[in-house]
């Protein structure tokens, strides 16, 4: 019949242009899917403990300190600022660590952030970071994804039929058992 | 038109990394007044369920999901935390060590001694640290602010 014809057309063309934004919902599907504490999908964040020479702690963050500090561990990251968390402990910002420093015992907790190369830029894809203009793409590879679905139970034959309808079956039934199981 | 295309393009490029220094986030900020934080945090109640502007230095970001960061007061020492909704705004990690300006609902949490527990576990573990529950001493009142729109500068 024509209107197979033209339904087979329909999905495979569709899904040529579902390829690349599957992959990328797919990838990153796959790994927000085990956010945690101890896993961010999107930053590789290190924390270690190391030390500088001991000083008086500074009633106010003195950037000569802070140099001094900064020096002593090699971190040459941009500067971005600095403050005293508690009257012990000043937290310095520099572009990829922040160091929590206690001046008085000279111990240091840096906390390294780098952002996971491809997983960061999917992320930002796949969770609609920007907003604005990629909503409305989101929203038509979802359109899509439906056409795929749709025109893809329709491609069901007379030769294909009972493995394809139990197929679809099973499809809807385990999403289906697993909201009855956890409610 | 090939010359008209260059321009704008050369304007892009220039104009792009300066756009990106600032992020926005969330709704458009409307308050012009700024609060002082530590004014909230002086006298949390006479805040309670109002919009403010607050203006800080990030000093933490949630590390798993953004939807957190504490701002610095004015007053050394005291911060206050602004909660969003998971996935409406996120925080970003670089956002740590730049100045934010915040506006939203000022919100209390009332916790029994065993939600004040898990709360502060929860908070340990989002910052990498050891939770000690002999800090806990007994039921809390959290205040802090809904987070509805920010400006990262």
């Amino acid at each position: 019949m024509k209107w197979r014809r033209f339904n087979a057309a329909l999905h495979r063309d569709i899904g040529y242009l579902c390829i690349g934004l599957t992959l990328i919902y797919a990838i990153s599907g796959l790994v927000v899917n085990h956010i945690s504490h101890q896993f961010n999908p999107s930053y590789t964040i290190e924390r270690n403990e190391t030390s500088v020479q001991p000083v008086a702690a500074p009633v106010r963050p003195d950037i000569d300190m802070v140099n001094r500090i900064l020096g002593q561990l090699q971190e040459t990251g941009e500067f971005k600022n600095v403050t005293m968390i508690t009257p012990e402990r000043m937290r310095i910002f520099v572009e990829g660590n922040t160091l929590d420093v206690w001046p008085v015992t000279g111990k240091v907790i840096e906390e390294k952030v780098r952002q996971r190369p491809l997983l960061y830029e999917l992320n930002f894809l796949h969770l609609n970071k920007s907003k604005g203009a990629w909503t409305w793409v989101a929203d038509g590879y979802a359109v899509l994804l439906a056409f795929l679905a749709i025109t893809g139970f329709l491609m069901i034959r007379s030769k294909t039929r009972t493995r394809g309808l139990v197929l679809t079956v099973i499809g809807f039934l385990v999403p289906l058992i697993f909201l009855i199981i956890s409610q | 038109m090939k010359k008209v295309f260059l321009m704008v393009l050369f304007c892009a490029v220039n104009v792009l990394p300066v756009m990106a220094g600032q992020i926005t986030l969330g709704e458009q900020l409307q308050l012009t007044e700024v609060t002082k934080i530590y004014e909230i945090n002086a006298e949390p109640e006479k805040y309670l369920g109002k919009r403010v502007r607050v203006e800080g230095l990030i000093i933490d970001v949630c590390s798993a999901r953004g939807c957190w960061v504490d701002l610095a007061s004015d007053v050394p020492f005291e911060k206050i935390q602004v909660k969003v909704v998971d996935g409406e705004i996120v925080f970003p990690m670089e956002a740590k060590g730049r100045t934010a300006i915040v506006e939203g609902v000022v919100e209390m949490l009332q916790l029994n001694e065993e939600q004040s527990l898990m709360y502060a576990e929860h908070l340990a573990l989002e910052r990498g640290e050891i939770f000690d529950q002999s800090t806990v001493k007994g039921p809390m009142k959290i205040f802090r602010i809904r987070g509805e729109g920010a400006r990262i500068l």
